[in-house]
């Protein structure tokens, strides 16, 4: 058999190194290297990349240096500190508890929370649309009535009513309560995709390669719609932070003891603290915006990368 | 006996309408069809647009669910799944896909699809499939280059010389080539179906050749199926199907192969006009009441029509006569 293939071919084992050589300097960049350059051409974007990265490392980092149970003590000196002093960076709110500290503690439990449901309800989500756009038929007609029925859910009010009893619930167990119901919209994006990418060629190609099913899915067709993938993430952990600050403002989120972005926006519920004490609220609420932002411009720029005729760096 | 006997292959989508998503009808695209490939034999496969050409090769391959009928390879009826696995039948039964670029993942490297076979059915070490896939490369003429690069950075005919490349990988008996030219120009078209027959040289390779194009089948088939809407209207060797045409559908395909003698233009739009105006007019005789095509009817050894018995005969005898 392979004699075969020898005996009409000028190539031997002796030119496998030099050929393969030859293929490398010829190869395509790598995608990190195609991301990288994408990155580098855009300067917005870079800089979002920084300010994102940078920020969740200081919060991380930084919040491990806080007491938090000692952080959230009453003190009754400090009532309403004004900010830009020596010990209250950003005041204190009216407990008296440093917002500066709390601020950290908050992204972190925030962010936190975020990443981890983007993470859990993205990874559900994609591999439930995959597996119910990939294999049609029966599969498919029952992965989409458990779809339906979940989507018939009122979401937020399931989530008050999970919340309300279950007695001791921390970041996690609220991490894993969203998780059950933010996975919907995902899948539906990308069974839809993952149906006409189903039907081209290189699918069936790969069936007659005698490739198996699940990896047609995973490392066939999972790869082409990643651009869809990427944008799908960034957009969700951008929303996820709103799901978790959204529900603790409302109070149904983290409880009042654990410090989060939600409950420090909520400090704006009193008419007073907006106009007087505008540093209990503001430095949270300016911190949301600037993290959706910058995550949607590094979204823009992964999508670029993903989708060559889109792209703007040199490489390629 | 045979490498492949197709035997009334039927293959049908339901369509399916109304609030409760029944199934009220199907479409046939193919409606029992006969015929055998031989080993080392290419056999062409002939209809205009849409008349089932594809999904015949899918069945063949097993990309396709049949309805009913049977496709016999080495004496196993290879429609049911479980005796393609147990067979290995892939790894002797490869495809060249219509549409190169789209049956070329973009996302893969050329390395890693030319060795996806390989990967499936034979169990190299990472240097025996690299040589393997170069050694692949240098056969279709491509250079060792085109290893780490992807799919879209090759042209139309670089991509299909890839496929055939691919389909070669794990030294197949039968491939089956889905109007593997269709797309790519005339003088590029004559490359890659010269270095296809020299591959079926080399290895004894069968094809299925599919094509709409009687001019190119012509260089390559020795035995030639017509087909029309779903079902097989005429079957023969070469030279009954260019020289002795009795069907009306294989004479309106011969008439639309282009000519390029400028000064029988005119000669052969008239003969093409002439055709055409037959196939308008005598629908009732060559197609039944339904407009479907009629049984194979045998004509000699090697000829069959799909037209009623003494219309058949008739024809055959008229052909007969202006030969003689
Ligand atoms: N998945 C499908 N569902 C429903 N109908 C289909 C499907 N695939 C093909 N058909 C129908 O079956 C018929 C035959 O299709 P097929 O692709 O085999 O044609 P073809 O002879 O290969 O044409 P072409 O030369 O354009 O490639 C067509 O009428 C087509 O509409
Ligand atoms: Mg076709």
């Amino acid at each position: 058999m392979a004699e075969n293939f020898e005996q009409h071919s000028d190539v031997s084992a002796t030119d496998l190194a030099r050929l393969t050589q030859e293929a490398q300097a010829e190869a395509t960049p790598s995608t990190a290297k195609i991301i990288w350059s994408e990155f580098k051409a855009d300067k917005p974007a870079m800089a979002a990349l920084f300010i994102i990265v940078g920020f969740i490392l200081f919060v991380m980092i930084g919040a491990l240096f806080i007491n938090t149970p000692k952080m959230m003590e009453t003190n009754i000196m400090a009532y309403f500190n004004q900010p830009f002093t020596a010990d209250f960076w950003l005041g204190a709110d009216s407990g008296g508890r440093s917002v500066a500290k709390q601020l950290i503690v908050g992204s972190r439990n925030s962010i936190g929370i975020a990443i981890g449901l983007t993470i859990i309800s993205s990874t559900f989500g994609i591999c439930w649309g995959l597996i119910s756009g990939y294999f049609n038929g029966y599969i498919d007609w029952g992965m989409q009535r458990v779809y339906d029925f979940m989507m018939m859910l009122p979401m937020t009010m399931m989530i008050i009513v999970l919340v309300t009893i279950i007695p001791h619930y921390n970041s996690v167990t609220l991490t894993l309560i969203f998780s059950i119901f933010y996975w919907e919209g995902t899948s539906r994006l990308i069974r839809s995709r993952t149906l006409a990418e189903s039907e081209k060629d290189y699918v069936a190609a790969s069936k007659t390669s005698g490739t198996s099913n699940w990896k047609i899915i995973f490392r066939e067709i999972m790869p082409n719609i990643s651009s869809l993938i990427i944008v799908d993430c960034t957009l969700s952990f951008a929303e996820n932070i709103g799901v978790e600050t959204g529900l603790s403002y409302l109070g149904f989120g983290l409880p009042a003891q654990t410090p989060s972005l939600g409950t420090m926006i909520a400090n704006a519920n009193d008419p007073n603290n907006i106009t007087q004490y505008w540093w209990t609220w503001l430095p949270a609420a300016l911190e949301i915006i600037i993290l959706c932002l910058s995550i949607s411009y590094i979204g823009q720029v992964l999508r670029r990368a993903a989708d060559a005729s889109q792209r703007q760096g040199a490489a390629d | 006996m045979s490498l492949v006997e197709i035997k009334d292959l039927k293959v049908h989508y339901p369509i399916r309408t109304g609030f409760w998503n029944r199934i009220t009808d199907s479409v046939r695209a193919v409606d029992g069809i006969t015929f055998n490939i031989e080993a080392g034999e290419t056999y062409g496969l002939v209809g205009e647009s849409g008349s089932g050409k594809s999904t015949t090769g899918k069945s063949v391959v097993g990309l396709e669910k049949v309805t009913s009928g049977s496709i016999l390879y080495k004496g196993v009826d290879i429609t049911k799944k479980a005796n393609r696995s147990r067979l290995d039948y892939n790894r002797d039964v490869q495809m060249i896909f219509q549409d190169s670029l789209s049956s070329l993942n973009p996302r893969k490297r050329i390395e890693d699809i030319i060795a996806e076979p390989l990967r499936n059915f034979e169990h190299l070490s990472k240097d025996e499939e690299k040589l393997r896939v170069l050694q692949l490369l240098d056969i279709v003429g491509l250079d060792a280059d085109a290893l780490y690069k992807y799919p879209h950075q090759f042209s139309g005919g670089q991509r299909q010389r890839i496929g055939v490349a691919r389909a070669v990988a794990t030294n197949p008996k039968l491939i089956i080539a889905d109007e593997p030219v269709s797309a790519l120009d005339l003088s590029v078209q004559a490359q890659v179906l010269n270095f296809m027959k020299k591959i079926q040289r080399e290895f004894g390779i069968s094809y299925l050749f599919i094509s709409h194009d009687l001019g190119v089948v012509r260089h390559m088939c020795n035995n030639i199926a017509i087909m029309n809407r779903g079902r097989l209207v005429e079957i023969g060797t070469r030279d009954d199907i260019y020289n002795h045409p009795l069907h009306i559908y294989t004479k309106r395909l011969l008439a639309a192969i282009p000519e390029t003698n400028v000064n029988q233009r005119m000669a052969h739009r008239a003969s093409r006009l002439a055709v055409e105006k037959i196939y308008q007019e005598q629908q009732s005789k060559y197609y039944d009441e339904n407009g479907e095509a009629f049984p194979l009817i045998q004509v000699s050894p090697t000829h069959s029509v799909a037209l009623p018995e003494t219309i058949a005969k008739q024809l055959a005898s008229q052909e007969g006569e202006v030969q003689a």
